[in-house]
């Protein structure tokens, strides 16, 4: 045990002594802490923003000439083969308070070109009352050009229809643009609240695995290839040389993930209103939450680390560590995107099965803690059966560690490694 | 303190490489553990300080079991190894923590070591700016760092010039002194003759001999003689005794300045030297054969 702590604190040292974590931690940190504090230096067009209500009431020519350029990326360029669209007067006046413009163009020439010079935000042909041509420069992922002009064009078509079967359109109209509205009364959990947050969790522990545990085996195999390995082997037992090692990554890696999750949530505590909570979907997670992750995220971490442990053992050199964990990077791969894709169906089979499995409980877990509902007695299961696996894949990591300590040269195959384990062929 | 190898035998992928290995080695005695590369010195070392278990036989500590967690122990890998990034008193302290050194002792003993190998100005250097010979110099103080009661030197004197090898020679002089086991491997017999007052030689696996050096040099140098003649070179020498005296003698070796033989049955020194006057042989050197341990590492260790 005394030993454990030795090669900790001598683990620990060379992880966050060196100059990449203590450089990244510092960046990261300091980058996080000047956005979070930046709406209340800069415009980010965040809305309610206390700060966006203040905005100068001098007319300086400039801000005409910003108004301007701002209108002209709301115009909108028509040409009417039908004769039956609304003129350009009457829909700049019906779109007066939505802050759209529109120009009637002379022909559909004149919608291509203009809008090929992106003069406007975007044109449409209307063919008929139920069919156009839509012209836009870029389209954008999210297109909110077509509803508009969709509803005027449906609006006109019923007028019309209206018009032609003798009722009276301003009678149906209210009937046909009903609108229902509705209360949200969520006695449960909201998802959609803590998805974006629970997200980001499962790619941050994901990372953290894949950064640290490569760390963990490299510094395994550096041992190997520097030829230090024996002198430790015979100064003390295996035991503490990997578990020492697994425990001072694992509180280097949380340190590091910690110093920066608590400068984003800080700061962002401090700035919430500059950012009229626009980031609470990301940063206000539930203390229950919190916490969770944090006990299963760091148990899985170190489920892993262990194993990455031992296939640093099974390589000489550090090139080669990829040769023997690739197979289990899969695994890794495998979880993440699973329990990423099953975010959307939080009760399924496949998330309530994964949130017991050792290899991806450290993630789907706490998500179903965040988004679904789970009883105290499946989480302590699962984290007793995640704990239970923690420990034997590290015996496991120990043994491949110790029989791995001498054997330079080729990567040893993980069967292999178990056969001779099994064997207690220590060569 | 006697340590005892009893009958090691091991395995390696179904091929027997250790074959029954037995030496002893008592306290403020050194022990030179010999033989060819791959005969199977390194094998032992680590079956000595239980990097490998043994398929069988056993190892003895003053007639009990030796467990190596119970001793201190120092040892110098044939595998020279040590972290080049870090700062050469830092992975000094922390090899000595790990060795059960207390913490106030670790530093002292890391700076009293490096001090007696002349290295003491590198301690805040990181060990890769050192030169070979100095890093070397560092794994060896880092070897003694606890203060062993037992030291296993495998190959210690390589990489190491005469100047830093002869610090090396006080060192090890030194720990036999202190009434330490000293047990080490070498290619460089001289080092082993120096210190060395029993030697094992290993050949393919089996111990071939063993025991007190004195011992082994007189037996081995038993009923021989060097022979030299001023009126006949080495090789006219050799061609006549075996022509003409081939009842008398065996010629056992050619040397540059001399032949060896060796007595045949019933045949005294006295004899022969009858023999070569009457025969006008003009002897110019006449003595006992003192073989050195070279010699006798090639007769028992050289190509059957």
């Amino acid at each position: 045990m005394k030993n454990f702590f030795n090669v900790f604190k001598f683990e620990l040292s060379n992880f966050i002594e060196s100059k990449s974590y203590i450089i990244s931690t510092a960046i990261i940190t300091l980058l996080i802490v000047v956005v979070m504090f930046l709406p209340n230096f800069a415009d980010l067009g965040l809305g309610d923003s206390s700060d966006t209500t203040s905005k100068t009431e001098s007319g300086s020519e400039n801000d005409v000439e910003d108004n301007n350029e701002e209108e002209s990326g709301n115009t909108y360029i028509f040409y009417d083969k039908t004769s039956m669209f609304p003129t350009e007067e009457e829909l700049n006046s019906q779109f007066k308070e939505a802050d759209i413009k529109w120009k009637e163009a002379k022909s559909e020439d004149e919608v291509k070109k203009t809008v090929e010079k992106d003069e406007y935000k975007a044109g449409y042909v209307i063919t008929s009352l139920t069919d156009y041509d839509y012209y836009v420069y870029n389209k954008p992922m999210f297109d909110s050009d077509t509803p508009i002009i969709e509803e005027i064009m449906k609006n006109i078509y019923r007028q019309n229809y209206c018009d032609n079967n003798n009722i009276d359109y301003e009678l149906v109209q209210p009937l046909i643009n009903i609108e229902i509205l509705h209360n949200d009364n969520i006695l449960g959990k909201d998802a959609a609240e803590s998805y974006w947050y629970c997200y980001a969790l499962v790619i941050i522990v994901f990372m953290l695995i894949i950064l640290y545990g490569v760390l963990i085996a490299t510094a395994v195999t550096n041992e190997k290839s520097n030829r230090s390995i024996e002198v430790l082997v015979t100064s003390t037992n295996t035991n503490s040389l990997l578990f020492g090692k697994v425990f001072a990554g694992t509180v280097a890696s949380f340190l590091q993930i910690g110093i920066i999750m608590f400068a984003a949530l800080g700061s962002y505590k401090i700035n919430e209103n500059a950012w009229g909570h626009a980031l609470d979907m990301l940063l206000k997670i539930d203390a229950k939450v919190l916490f969770v992750f944090a006990i299963f995220g760091i148990t899985g971490f170190i489920f892993y680390a262990f194993l990455y442990g031992a296939m640093g053992a099974l390589v000489s050199k550090t090139e080669d560590i990829n040769k023997s964990a690739g197979s289990l990077q899969m695994v890794i791969m495998i979880v993440y995107f699973l329990v990423l894709f099953q975010m959307s169906n939080i009760d399924g089979i496949a998330m309530k099965v994964a949130s017991f499995l050792p290899v991806s409980s450290y993630s789907a877990m706490y998500i179903r803690v965040a988004m679904g509902e789970v009883a105290l007695w499946e989480i302590i299961v699962s984290f007793i059966i995640l704990v239970i696996s923690t420990v034997l894949v590290g015996i496991l990591g120990a043994k491949i560690y110790r029989m791995g300590t001498l054997r330079y040269g080729n990567p040893i195959k993980i069967s292999t490694a178990i056969k001779a384990i099994r064997n207690k062929e220590h060569e | 303190m006697k340590l005892e190898v009893k009958n090691l035998h091991k395995t390696f992928s179904e091929k027997e490489v250790l074959h029954g290995i037995s030496f002893q080695v008592e306290s403020g005695k050194a022990l030179g553990l010999l033989g060819r590369n791959g005969a199977g010195k390194t094998t032992t070392i680590r079956i000595l300080m239980d990097v490998f278990h043994a398929n069988s036989g056993e190892i003895l500590l003053d007639g009990k079991t030796f467990n190596q967690k119970e001793h201190k122990i120092g040892y110098l890998p044939e595998e020279r190894g040590l972290y080049p990034k870090k700062k050469v008193i830092d992975q000094m302290i922390y090899l000595a923590l790990l060795r059960g050194v207390p913490k106030n002792t670790a530093k002292e003993n890391s700076l009293k070591w490096l001090k007696r190998l002349e290295v003491e100005e590198y301690a805040d250097k990181k060990l890769e700016t050192l030169s070979k010979g100095n890093q070397q110099k560092v794994q060896l103080a880092s070897t003694l760092v606890s203060e062993p009661d037992i030291v296993i030197l495998d190959e210690p004197f390589s990489g190491l010039d005469p100047v830093n090898s002869q610090i090396l020679k006080e060192i090890v002089q030194s720990l036999i002194e202190d009434d330490r086991i000293v047990i080490f491997s070498s290619h460089q017999m001289s080092y082993v003759e120096e210190f060395c007052e029993n030697i094992a030689i290993i050949n393919h696996g089996d111990i071939v001999l063993e025991g007190e050096l004195s011992k082994i040099k007189q037996e081995f140098g038993h009923n021989q003689i060097v022979i030299n003649s001023e009126n006949m070179s080495v090789q006219q020498l050799n061609e006549y005794l075996c022509n003409n005296l081939s009842e008398e003698v065996t010629v056992t070796g050619i040397k540059k300045e001399y032949v060896i033989v060796s007595l045949k049955d019933n045949i005294s020194k006295s004899d022969l030297l009858q023999k070569l006057i009457d025969n006008n042989i003009n002897i110019e050197h006449f003595e006992n054969y003192k073989p050195s341990l070279n010699d006798i590492f090639v007769a028992k260790a050289g190509d059957e």
